[in-house]
This record gives C-alpha cells, structure tokens and sequence, in this order.
C-alpha cells in the first residue's frame, strides 16, 4: 500500500457567518493524482488554501507522511513539500523563463547573478521533465498558455514540491495545450514520489490523469471514488440533480403539492 | 494654404528659400516639409532685426548684428513684458538682437546655466538679474575673463554686497525705494501698526524693499511698528493671505506691499473691508497693474511706486551696445531706472492709455501729453 | 522559433550582416532614445557649430548630471510599479539640513552631508511604509509628503537662500559638484553602477518582479513590501544627493530648486523617455540618462540658438512630443522585428 502523503481530517472553515468548509475528509498517497471537483462556490480553493498554509482551518487537522503538522504560513507549508500551482501562474512576464525557474531561489556569483548557471540548469531540469521549450531565455510573455503552466510546475518540482496542488491548471487550454499539462502530470506520477491534487471543471480530462476523484458538495467531501469506477456520466448527474432539485422546488409548482 | 498667419509669413521670408522649395513648403507633407517648416518656425521666434544690420545706423559706424541675453528669474511674468519691449526696442534701434531667457520660478540652477549658456554662446553681452548673492559670482566672473560684458538689471545681490563683479546695475534702487515707501506711509501715520507685505521673502529683488521700509520707521522715531507677512507668489493665493490677516487683525493703521501682486491684492482689500472708514491710515506699494491703478483711482490705495520696467530693458541694451562701440571706453553706469510715486493726482494718463511702454499694449505709438508737469 | 535564420556554411551578403546588426542594436530598449539623442545632436550642431564645443558640452553635462541621478531612483521606483512626486522637495531640503547641522549644531562638514543624506534616506522610509502598509497610493503619499516638506524648509528657513557653509567649501565642495566635470563623473558612475544592479543583481530581478506582477511575485515569496521601501529611500537619497550637488555647483543653497516640480517631473520625463513604462515592470537605467541627456540637448540647443522663453516652451514640448513620438515608432519596429 502506497505511503499516504496528505490527509485532512475534519477541516472547517468559517469566514464571518459563511461556513465554507465543515468536516472536510480528504486523502492522497505517493505517486497518486487526485481530482477535486466540485461546483463554483463549493469551496474548493478555500480547501485548497487551507492546505497549502495560506488559511488556517477553525476546526480539524493536517497530516502530512502521517505527522500531524499546524501550517503557519506558506512558506512553512512549502519547507514542508506543500506547493500550490495557482491559475494566475505567478510567472513574471518580463522576466525569462529560467530567471522565472529561479525566482527568489536565484544562483549568484557574490552580488551578481550567474546567468549562466542558471540557464544551464533550467534547460535541464525542463528537459528531464520533458517540457518542450528549446530557448530558456526567452521572456515569459511568449510562450503559449500549456508553456506557461509547464514552467510554473516544473518551478515547483525543481523547489522539491512533493505535494503539488494545482488550481484549475486546464482551464482555458485547447485541446493541444491541455495535452501538455496532462502528460506533465503523467510523468511525475511515474516518478512515484509526488502526490498531486488538481482541480478541475472539465470532467473528461480529469478522469483521463486522476487516479481518483472526490466532489465537494456544500462543504464535504460527498464522493470518493477511484477513476475506473466512475464515469462522466455519473459525475455530471452527481452535479445536476442538487441544482434541479433547489430549481425545481423554487419554480416548479408540481413540486409543492401532491 | 494661402491664408496663412502673418506671423508664419514672415517667418518664411527669413529663410533662404528659392521658389521651388517655398511652393513645396506650402503645399507639401511628410517629414521634409515638416522639418522645414520646423526651422521656419524656429526662425520667427528668435528675434531677427528688420532693420538692416549691416548696414551704419544713425550716426553709429557699421556694427555686426551683436546678440544680447537677458537672464531674468521670472522669465513670464507680465510685470516685465515692458522690459521685453523696451529691449526689443533698443535692439531695432540699434540693429542688434537680444535673448530673453532664464528661469520661469526663479530657480536660480536654472538661470546660472543660462548664463553659462550664454558665455559659451559667446554672446555680445549679457544682462542678468542677480537675485542671489553667491550663485552668480563664478558665472559672472567667466564672462568677463572669456571679454563678455556683463550688467545686473532689476535686482542686484543684497544691499551690502551686489554679489557679482558685474559692470553695472540698472534698474531701481531696492533699498531705497523701500525706505522712500516707507517714509512716505509716516507722512499719513504716526502711530500704530503697519503690515508690510512681501510676496517671496528673502528673494533679492525685493526683500531689500521691505528692509528699507523697516528702516524708514525706525529712524523717524516713530510709534509705528511695521511687520512683514509673507503673501505668496501666485496672487489669488496671496489675496486670501492679505484678507485673513487683514480680518485677524483690526484696527491696523497702514498696509504696504512690496510687490506686484501684494499691492494689488491689499488695494482689493481696502475696498472690500472699507477700510478707509475703519481707520486705515495709509495704503501704498509697487508697480502699475491695472488693478493697483484703478484702486489709486478710488482712493483706497494712497500711492504706488512705478519702477519703469521699460527702461530696465531698454537702458541695459544701450549700455551694452557703446560699451562695445567704444572699445570699452564708455562704461555702463549705475542707473536708477526711477522711483516715481503715482497717486490719485498723476494715475490718469497711467489708466487712460495704453502703451507699449506701460507693456498693455504691443503697438508703438505717440503718447501724446500736454498741460504743466506737477512739481513739488 | 527564432526570427533570425543562420545559413551555416554559405557567405552572408553584407545587406544580411546589416541588417542582422541592425535588428540586434534595435532590440536593445534603449536604441529607439539613442537614435533620436544622436539626431537631435546632429540638428544642433548643424544649427549652431558653437554646439559640440568643450565648453558647452560641459554646460550640458552640468545641466544633465543632477536630474539623471534622479532620474536612476525614479526608474527604480517606477519599475516596482511605485511613483514619487516629492523627490524634487527632498533634494531642496537636503543642502538646507546640510546647513543647519553645520551652523547650527557644530558638526563637521562630512558627517554633515552623511547625516542629510540619512534623513532623506528617512523620508524615503517613510514614503515607503504609508504606501505599503496604509496602502495610500503612492502617487498621494508622496503628494502629502511634498507638501509636509515644503513646508518644512519654507519654515525653517523662512525661504531665504543661504550660502553654502564654510565648513564645506574646499576640497567638499569641489568633489561634490564643484569641479567642473564632478557631477558628470558622479552621474556616470552612479548610472553605470545602478544599471548593473536592475539587470544583473536579486535586488533588480525583484524589482522587475515586483512591478510586473505583484500577486505573482508575493506568491513566489519575494518580499515585495521590502522591494518597494527599500525603492522609496533609493529614490529619497539619490534626490538627496542631487540636491546637494547641485548647491556646491551653483555655490548656493536655493529654496527654489524643489521648484514647485521642476526636478520631479523632468526626471520622471527623462525615465520614461528614456524606455522605463510608467505602469511598472520594466526600465532601463542607461536609458533614463539617454531620455535626460536629450531633455538637456533640447534646452541647451534651443538657448543656444536663440529662441526666447515665451516661444521657449512651444518649441520645447513639441520637441518632447516628437522625441516620444520617434521613440515609440522604433519600439514598435523593434517589436516586429523581435517577433
């Protein structure tokens, strides 16, 4: 049985008198991907916030190897291995990539930065990775969306991220784009040491590269099933019905009588 | 394209143009034209003599078309728009030309390079207002030693040190103009307190006024204080200092000014307050804005003090001008360009034209005057 | 892909190598203000050939120097996405503090200067914490801060200029602006120094970042507060400095020279000029000297040539308008060609 990586164990959060997350329950072992649905408002970066250290939760705890752990901020969370790739990809659009690989993890020569080395480790890491971006100089403002999540994550990596959470990296990616990500996510499952959370709308490509899924439904964590055991289908009517249902009883007057 | 401004026209008459080029100047576009049009432009704003400078004028032999700059601090400030003309006057009379430079806020960096500038452009002479004490001593001295010769106009250092080693002062006495302001409000008060206002204190082109005034009341023994109140530079903003201090303080019994702008803004304020029945005894200051003169016309202001801004253009160009003719024999002097007092009797003629020579008007003309002249 | 194709093996015509250098001089951000510096000089020369002469080239190193030392804390600020509009007030007060320590408390004329630059480098703090932790808007920080320190020196020195101290005329005052050519050579050295510190130190890389993408940069775990501040006393101490050089130049402590925003604006003129994009994240340094430089040729040259203040300033702005104008016209071709 794989080493579990992360587990939260009745995490509920409150801002003011909106209670957004209430015994949360959730799991990922080593060398797993898991998906985290969920609709709009259904508190999935908050969950994701709370894990990465950004939020502390009022009630419940972390576990991360099986260690219980109190995350004071996000950098404690990222000394711990925790690391979050956000939407807005925190990539500097003025800069390089590889200057964007090292950002605030710089290599110097005494005051000055050394370029140099720099460059060379980031082609490196960016091929191992099997990242296709030939010219590691070029400014981050050129390259194409798939690029850009590319590099965000492989900074995480090269920072020893062992426990990745991305936030919504397909979302506005085409077809060949999102293949890019996809495969990403592929090969670092194969490394068998990272556990990955992704969040995601589109529930095809998440049952393509999850292991697992779970859905976040007003607070909790109402489904946990692996991947071979679900289907789109399954998960679109999980989704729809609780709408139907809160639109049905407000317009649907057969619903009132009888 | 052929209604074109007087002003453009004659600009291009400048310009060595043939036919061809001229045409195409009028008709064409794109960069060529532009850029000629550029240096057309350039041409009519520095000011070129009609008349011919090569030839003699007068009974003056054949002068090159010397070119003299005037570093003034408050380069558009209306109060020397008569000093422009005054020089530009000199300058046609003459066949010479003259630079009107220097800086818009009295920013003294500013005008000390435009001396500099002026010393490299190996100018003919240079007529520079020394509002302070210690920067225009080395700039100064730089253009006497390259045979520049130099000469301070409207201001000139600190009352016991010009400052510089410039030739000659022209302008108005500020000190002494200041003691005669002062001496004449002690004429109409001999008790109580006076508030002396100054726009810009320790600026060197007027401060010396109000030390002059403070002197004046001291030595005629007097109980009469005068303070200074600093007003400010911009004159709506000084009109609502005078007003204030005007309303926090009753029972004053006199308001001088030193500059332009005070003067005008405490002639407003007499008449706003009426305080002329409240016991004002005495309102007086400086130079001739229309505001100022119609307030001497009512009464509320006693006097003012015209400093002939026209003659602080035009004598400095003359001085220049023989002190090269000569060979540096005929020396610039120290010229007081006068400390007349206007008043109710003598603000008519002041009002009623308007002159180039006053700066209200741009046309040259007569002025014609007639009748005796007042005296004593 | 790269735009620029090598045929390996086979002779380049010399229109190729042309235009390879050309493209690769264009895409420097500076070159668009470099050329219109180069033609503006070539016009003047044209015009008057008293132009290029020892003499005047140093009048307009002198008039260039202080502005652009300026002008380098300025790209910094700006390119961490911040502004400040009192510098100009910072560098009027610094000879003023000079002054006081010197006449009025006994200190030596070194520690003087020392302690005028350690209190603008104060204000500049001050600037930095009410931005960032007041989250007021810098542009109004430092507004309030002009008038508070207008205010200050109209007070304190009751707006009467005052003579440079004794203490500090000699050998002082030659080295710090006195000498003809110092404030060049402290405008060259500076400049150098600060153009090698925004493109090739942590503390440039996390300017850029700060100002290109501030969220980005606070996630990746830059410390943007402490950019920004220490951005703020860079700008307060080089204004400082400005200030005092231009006092021992001028042999005049000047309460005028804050004038109103003459200071301000031309540097922050002089950077944008110069390549620095006033919304933040990216700059040059060289250039801001460059964007000065031709500020100080189109004041220099127009005197030279005559033109009068009235019309001065006609002229002035539209020959800042064209400069800009060709400036944005040779970073688009840069940016095409770039593509």
């Amino acid at each position: 049985m794989a080493a579990e990586a992360l587990r939260v164990e009745g995490v509920e959060k409150r801002f003011g008198a909106l209670t957004v997350l209430r015994d949360v329950n959730l799991r990922v072992d080593r060398g797993e991907v898991l998906g985290l649905l969920g609709d709009n408002g259904a508190g999935k970066s908050t969950l994701i916030n709370v894990i990465c250290g950004f939020h502390r939760p009022d009630a419940g705890r972390l576990l991360v190897d099986g260690t219980e752990v109190a995350l004071r901020s996000v950098d404690h969370a990222r000394s711990l291995g925790i690391d979050t790739v956000y939407q807005d990809l925190a990539l500097i659009n003025e800069l390089s990539v590889y200057h964007n690989m090292f950002l605030n993890r710089e290599r110097r020569i005494g005051p000055l930065l050394n370029n140099r080395l720099m460059r060379r480790l980031a082609t490196e890491h960016l091929r191992d990775m099997g990242v296709d971006i030939p010219d590691v100089t070029v400014d981050a403002a050129k390259l194409s969306g798939g690029q850009r999540q590319a590099v965000a994550v492989a900074r995480s990596v090269y920072s020893d991220a062992r426990i990745l959470l991305l936030d919504e990296p397909l979302a506005a990616m085409g077809a060949k784009e999102a293949t890019i990500i996809l495969d990403l996510v592929s090969d670092l499952k194969a490394r068998g040491d990272m556990a990955i959370v992704i969040i995601a709308h589109n529930y095809a490509q998440a049952l393509q590269v999850c292991d697992r899924v779970n859905v976040l439904q007003q607070g909790r964590i109402t489904f946990d099933r692996p991947t071979a055991d679900t289907s789109v289908t399954e998960l679109t009517e999980l989704m729809v019905p609780g709408y139907r249902n809160r639109r049905g009883a407000r317009h649907d007057p057969r619903a009132e009588g009888a | 394209m052929n209604h074109l401004h007087p002003a453009v026209e004659q600009a291009l008459d400048t310009l060595p143009l043939n036919r061809l080029t001229r045409r195409r100047l009028l008709r064409g576009t794109g960069l060529a034209s532009a850029s000629l049009a550029a240096s057309a432009l350039i041409a009519g704003c520095t000011d070129k003599p009609t008349a011919s400078a090569a030839g003699a004028i007068g009974n003056f032999p054949k002068t090159p078309s010397w070119k003299y700059v005037f570093v003034c601090h408050v380069t558009t400030n209306p109060f020397f728009t008569p000093t422009q003309y005054g020089a530009e006057d000199a300058c046609k009379l003459l066949g010479v030309q003259y630079q009107w430079t220097g800086s818009v806020n009295s920013v003294v960096a500013e005008m000390v390079d435009a001396t500099n500038t002026a010393v490299s452009a190996k100018a003919d002479g240079i007529a520079l207002a020394v509002v302070d004490k210690a920067a225009f001593r080395a700039p100064v001295d730089k253009a006497l030693d390259a045979g520049i010769p130099v000469v301070s106009f409207n201001a000139d250092g600190a009352r016991d040190d010009p400052g510089t080693n410039r030739l000659a002062y022209i302008g108005q006495g500020l000190y002494e103009s200041g003691y005669e302001l002062g001496r004449r409000a002690l004429a109409q008060v001999a008790s109580g307190d006076v508030a002396a206002f100054i726009a810009t204190p320790g600026q060197l082109n007027i401060q010396p006024r109000i030390d002059g005034a403070q002197q004046a009341f001291k030595d005629s023994g007097k109980p009469v204080t005068c303070t200074a109140v600093a007003t400010n530079a911009d004159i709506t903003q000084g009109l609502s200092i005078i007003d204030a201090y005007v309303q926090g303080h009753q029972n004053l019994a006199g308001l001088l000014a030193v500059d332009a702008g005070s003067t005008q803004s405490v002639g407003q304020t007499v008449a706003k307050y009426k305080l002329r029945d409240k016991g004002l005894k005495v309102a007086g200051g400086f130079d001739l804005v229309p505001e100022t003169l119609a307030a001497i016309k009512s009464g509320d202001l006693d006097y003012t003090i015209d400093q002939q801004p026209y003659l602080q253009g035009f004598l400095p160009v003359f001085a220049l001008y023989l002190y090269k003719l000569s060979g540096g024999l005929l020396f610039p002097t120290q010229t007081n360009t006068g400390l007349l007092f206007v008043t109710k009797d003598n603000v008519d003629p002041y009002q009623g034209s308007k002159t180039r020579y006053e700066g209200s008007d741009t046309a040259p003309k007569l002025v014609d005057r007639s009748g005796p002249i007042p005296h004593a | 892909m790269s735009d620029v194709t090598v045929r390996t093996g086979a002779r380049q015509p010399p229109g190729a190598l042309l235009r390879r250098a050309r493209d690769a001089f264009l895409r420097r951000r500076e070159a668009s203000v470099l050329v219109v510096a180069i033609g503006l000089v070539v016009y003047f020369q044209v015009a008057t050939p008293i132009f290029l002469t020892t003499d005047n080239l140093r009048n307009i190193a002198q008039a260039t120097a202080p502005t652009a030392i300026v002008a380098v804390g300025i790209v910094f600020l700006l390119v961490s996405g911040e502004i400040d509009i009192s510098v100009g007030m910072v560098a009027a007060l610094a000879p003023y503090l000079m002054h006081y320590a010197i006449d009025l408390y006994g200190v030596a004329a070194v520690p003087a200067v020392v302690l005028a630059l350690a209190i603008s480098a104060l204000i500049g703090l001050a600037n930095g914490l009410i931005t960032t932790r007041l989250r007021v808007p810098s542009f109004v920080t430092t507004l309030g801060m002009f008038y508070l320190l207008y205010g200050i020196l109209l007070t304190t020195s009751h707006a009467y200029p005052v003579a440079v101290p004794e203490a500090a005329k000699g050998r002082l005052q030659a080295w710090l602006g006195g000498a003809d050519w110092a404030t060049l050579i402290w405008c060259l050295a500076i400049v150098a120094t600060f153009h090698i510190v925004l493109t090739r130190t942590r503390w440039g890389l996390h300017t850029i970042s700060v100002g290109g993408n501030l969220h980005g940069a606070t996630e990746a775990g830059i410390r943007v507060n402490r950019i920004k501040v220490g951005n703020f006393m860079l700008v307060s101490v080089l204004g400082a400095l400005a200030g005092l050089m231009e006092a021992f130049r001028i042999n005049s402590i000047d309460p005028n020279i804050g004038g109103g925003t003459r200071i301000t604006f031309t540097a922050i003129a002089a950077a944008v000029i110069g390549g620095t994009a006033l919304a933040g994240g990216s700059g040059t340094v060289a250039g801001a000297l460059i964007g000065m430089f031709v500020l100080a040729v189109l004041q220099n040259g127009f005197n030279l040539i005559g033109v009068s203040a009235n019309p001065f300033f006609l002229i002035q702005g539209a020959a800042i308008l064209f400069s800009m104008i060709a400036n944005q016209y040779l970073s688009r071709l840069r940016r095409r060609g770039g593509n």
